[in-house]
């Protein structure tokens, strides 16, 4: 097989067809053998046998959000550093002082919200008024 | 170096990975006994080792439910994504020298992207399940990958730093030497607890906490649809104790034995460790899972990293 | 690019490219400061010295800018930055109006009753951005200096979190606002693609050697619909009445000027550098120059909000300093670079007035409330009609001088047409603000209850702003001679231009641009 770029890629491709075909297969094949029985009780969620009261579209706390946001700001932090790692050689001890630099900033942020209490999830969240 | 024979390869490697994921039920349930002192499945066939089939064939003759009340195509999707996700992991795993599917060189990155990948499996169920248990199971899910996948890739790049290379067969190469254990022994630990979670492995099993959440984003699985979660985890445990193995134990490289030996017996060692981990190990709570994402392991990682990189220019200059 | 690379790895900057952004550099270092001490101090309490802090952030950035101005002008940072008369004329302007708004914020955030001192650092993140812009010559960096100013500013336009209108602010101005911004970037990719770099100045001199391709036109239209969304240019301005109107006063005052002036530097580098060889630029920009002080100017006659009235008048100035976009470079220029110091002086000022009389919860916003305003407090209604009387550009404030030098310029050019539009539209706006004025001295007021009185803070950022304004209107001749100056450093490197030589430039800039129209 030559070995340029994208050559290498074509294995994957076809990896990628042939996991995809093993997926669906096993969805697939539960639905030819499985049966289907509907009852009422089957119908209803499943809250430990209580009767559920509404469904599940509701809000939730916001703190799955900024969980969601803080990984958003940090994972981009760390994509910055994996180039870096690749090519620190490279760049010798300037590189070396840039990365401090850069992560001093950002430790600078992660300060504010460690300070701010958005990483508190227990009691000490509830005292700052649940937020 | 990519296998001459991409069928074969891809053909050979499926078909292990999912004869391990599968034979780890029975595996791990009679680990778990041992340590427990009970006997585990022993009755299907010599020591038991038959309930994989049986569990499988009884997994496929279940009733395949759909609830009215879910989002039907997205209900479908959520456990196809899972196994979709780890075995295309699996594509860049250099096995043994000649033994692999896909030789990338960014395949540390493609490693990282398919497991972040997976987080929407499980979002996805937990959300198309309309079950509040589920949601609640769901958005935990979300919280917790997410977090730890911040210094999963950060507590990586120490071993990148001292490989200076994406790609896993130069990773190994690079151990050839010492292994990356002895230098990057914090990164590690660090990627040891960031896999744990990210398999949503117990201690970190939050996600589908049966004592609160009924079993957590897929309560509403059940037949086949439930078994994919199921083997998906066992997969994902699978890759974490291959990843594990190449970053920080030299791969396939071992005297005596042939490579492919070395590789899975290292391999089934940190899958030991794994289910050692879920038989001694109890379950923390929430907030205290975040609060060790955040305020230790993030700043752990990122120390890590710096250190390695000081040493890196100090020693290699 | 690896010969690049390697050539980066070899120089390591060195003390002048870290001169090169002093002004960032003091910025984010007191925005950091503020945001650390923001998450140690008692929030009840840290208001006014977090403000100060922040004062004295912008006042280091002026110290700076003045500093970076004794210093040798060039490039820094591999040619990604370029110090030069130009940007500092427009990092003056930034910092000053940064200083201006933080203190006219002290009296706002206590009588709004905001407690957060995020809105200080926010607000010195988002100067960062943009003089960052004014400074940047590279296509790139110019983008992420456009986002740090956005983002700022996208939060800063929800501050007033109790009130509906100010979260629809924000959240117009940031899906609209990002929006933008990637058409920007989009052009930015189709530039590389059609040039093969992001340099203005690689950019400029491989449009020079001629083939231009369609992607360059086309790269170039996208740009100018990411930057003209920033600036508020008619047909993209539909955001601007309701982010105006919504968000804080004084936090309108900040980006309906600072960022303003730091798009439009960047909108001059773009157009008058990259954009030379292409002559279809004068018909767009015609167009969106004529649409911008048409639309603008005749909406604001029905608005009785006067937040909403000055948002419509900012699209009309945005139209009028476009104007000067579509002369000559050796006039344009200058004349554009004044209008927006003048336009920053008394629009800053107009909004300090309304956060001031605005007061708890901006109750008093519209032509009503502004009645009797000469009765009741005599000196906030003189100094509101200073402003007004610059916006429609009355002789000897700086809003007359701004248009006039606009004007000329496009009468150099031969843009008859464009100036007629103009003209017209000057007598049409006139009638709108003098409303205002009209209803501040000779409607009844509907209440008596005195004004409160002006603080400290807010006293000093009037009497700062009128000044200015004032002096722009009688002395306009240093401002005109500085920005006329830097025009010199608005060529390409290719072409070595002394400084002392204006009329060299001149002549060399305006056969480039007949060689331009004749291609």
């Amino acid at each position: 097989m030559p070995d340029n770029y994208f050559a290498r890629y074509l294995p994957l491709l076809i990896h990628l067809v042939i996991v995809g075909i093993v997926a669906c297969g096993m969805v697939l094949l539960s639905w030819l053998i499985g049966w289907r029985r509907p009852t009422r009780a089957k119908m209803a969620p499943y809250e430990c046998g209580m009767a559920p009261i509404g469904d599940a579209r509701e809000r939730f706390s916001v703190k799955f959000y900024l969980v969601a946001m803080l990984f958003i700001l940090f994972d981009v932090e760390a994509v910055f550093l994996y180039p870096w790692a690749i090519i620190l050689r490279d760049l010798k001890m300037f590189g070396f002082w840039e990365m401090i630099v850069y992560i001093d900033i950002v430790l600078v942020g992660f300060f504010y919200i460690w300070k701010k209490g958005v990483l508190d999830w227990g009691e000490a969240s509830m005292k700052r008024g649940g937020f | 170096m990519t296998s001459p024979y991409p069928f074969a390869a891809i053909f050979g490697i499926l078909i292990v990975a999912l004869t391990i994921a599968s034979g780890l039920i029975w595996i791990e349930r009679r680990l778990l006994a041992l340590w427990q002192d009970r006997y585990g499945p022993n009755r299907v066939g010599p020591f038991g080792l038959l309930q994989v089939l049986a569990d499988t064939i009884k997994l496929l003759a279940k009733e395949d439910w759909i609830p009215p009340f879910a989002d039907k195509p997205v209900f479908i999707i959520a456990p196809a994504i899972i196994m979709i996700t780890v075995l295309m992991s699996f594509a860049v795993i250099p096995i043994a020298p000649g033994i692999i599917i896909s030789d990338l060189n960014i395949a540390l990155l493609f490693f990282l992207a398919m497991s972040s990948l997976g987080v929407y499996s499980i979002v996805l169920a937990g959300w198309s399940s309309d079950n509040k248990y589920s949601l609640l199971g769901g958005v935990r899910a979300a919280a917790q990958m997410l977090s730890y996948e911040v210094f999963m890739g950060l507590s990586l790049m120490g071993v990148v730093l001292l490989s200076g290379s994406f790609d896993l067969v130069d990773i190994v190469h690079a151990q050839r030497k010492i292994w990356f254990i002895i230098p990057q022994f914090l990164g590690f630990v660090l990627f040891l607890i960031a896999g744990l979670a990210e398999t949503r492995r117990l201690p970190f099993d939050l996600p589908e906490a049966e004592s609160e959440l009924v079993a957590g984003f897929h309560s509403e699985y059940s037949g086949m649809k439930f078994g994919m979660f199921f083997v998906g985890e066992y997969l994902g445990v699978t890759l974490i104790s291959a990843m594990i193995t190449i970053l920080f134990f030299g791969g396939w490289m071992g005297p005596v034995l042939p490579p492919i030996v070395w590789f899975l017996l290292k391999m089934f060692f940190f899958i030991g460790v794994f289910i050692l981990m879920r038989a001694s190990l109890p379950r923390p709570r929430f907030d205290q899972l975040m609060a060790w994402a955040w305020k230790l392991m993030l700043p752990l990682a990122l120390a890590n990293l710096l250190v390695t990189g000081a040493v890196v220019l100090a020693f290699f200059h | 690019m690896a010969t690049s690379l390697n050539d980066m790895m070899q120089t390591v900057p060195q003390w002048s490219d870290y001169i090169r952004i002093l002004p960032e550099i003091v910025l984010s270092l007191f925005g950091m400061a503020v945001m650390m001490l923001d998450a140690v101090m008692d929030e009840s309490k840290s208001q006014k010295a977090l403000g100060a802090v922040a004062l004295i952030g912008a006042f280091g950035a002026i110290g700076a800018t003045l500093y970076q101005a004794q210093y040798p002008f060039g490039y820094g940072f591999w040619e990604m930055v370029r110090v030069d008369a130009f940007s500092i004329f427009f990092h003056f302007i930034v910092a000053a109006v940064t200083a201006v708004v933080i203190l006219a914020s002290f009296e706002y955030m206590e009588v709004q009753r905001i407690r957060a001192g995020e809105y200080y650092g926010l607000i010195l993140f988002g100067a960062v951005g943009m003089s960052l812009m004014s400074s940047a010559v590279e296509l790139v960096l110019i983008f992420i200096a456009l986002e740090i100013s956005s983002i700022a500013t996208y939060i800063l336009a929800g501050f007033r979190r109790r009130s509906a209108t100010s979260s629809e602010s924000s959240l117009k101005y940031f899906l609209l606002g990002s929006f933008a911004t990637a058409f920007f970037l989009y052009g930015v990719a189709l530039m590389f693609g059609a040039t093969g770099s992001t340099s203005i100045f690689a950019i400029s001199r491989s449009l020079e050697s001629g083939n231009i391709s369609l992607l360059a036109y086309a790269g170039l239209a996208f740009m100018f619909v990411g930057l003209g969304f920033k600036v508020a240019a008619a047909p993209f301005h539909v955001w601007t009445p309701d982010v105006y109107e919504g968000a804080p006063s004084p936090v309108v005052a900040f980006m309906s000027t600072a960022p303003k002036a730091a798009v439009f530097a960047v909108l001059l580098r773009v157009i008058f550098e990259i954009n030379s060889p292409v002559p279809t630029r004068m018909w767009l920009i015609w167009i969106v120059a004529a649409l911008s002080m048409t639309i603008g100017n005749i909406a604001a006659l029905v608005q009785n909000n006067v937040k909403r009235l000055l948002a419509y008048s900012s699209i009309a100035h945005a139209g009028y300093i476009l104007v000067a976009f579509a002369a000559l470079p050796s006039s344009g220029i200058p004349a554009a670079m004044f209008y927006t110091a003048a336009y920053a002086a008394m629009n800053v000022g107009a909004f300090a007035v309304i956060s001031h009389f605005g007061g708890e919860g901006e109750r008093y916003v519209t032509m009503e409330d502004y009645a009797g305003l000469g009765k009741r407090s005599p000196l906030l209604a003189v100094t509101l009609t200073i402003f007004l009387l610059s916006l429609i550009g009355i002789p000897a404030t700086g809003g007359f001088f701004a248009k006039f030098y606009v004007f000329s310029a496009a009468l150099q050019a031969n843009l008859v047409g464009l100036v007629i539009i103009g003209v017209l539209n000057s007598a049409i706006g006139a009638y709108y603000y003098l409303r205002i004025i009209v209803a501040m001295y000779m409607h009844e007021p509907k209440q008596e209850a005195p004004v409160a009185p002006i603080p400290m803070g807010a006293g000093l950022a009037l009497a700062i702003s009128v000044v200015v304004t004032i002096y722009l209107g009688v002395i306009p001749g240093r401002v005109l001679n500085y920005a006329q100056q830097s025009v010199s450093e608005l060529t390409p490197v290719g072409q070595v231009v002394s400084l002392q030589a204006p009329h060299a430039v001149e002549a060399r800039m305006a056969t480039n641009v007949k060689k331009a129209l004749a291609h």
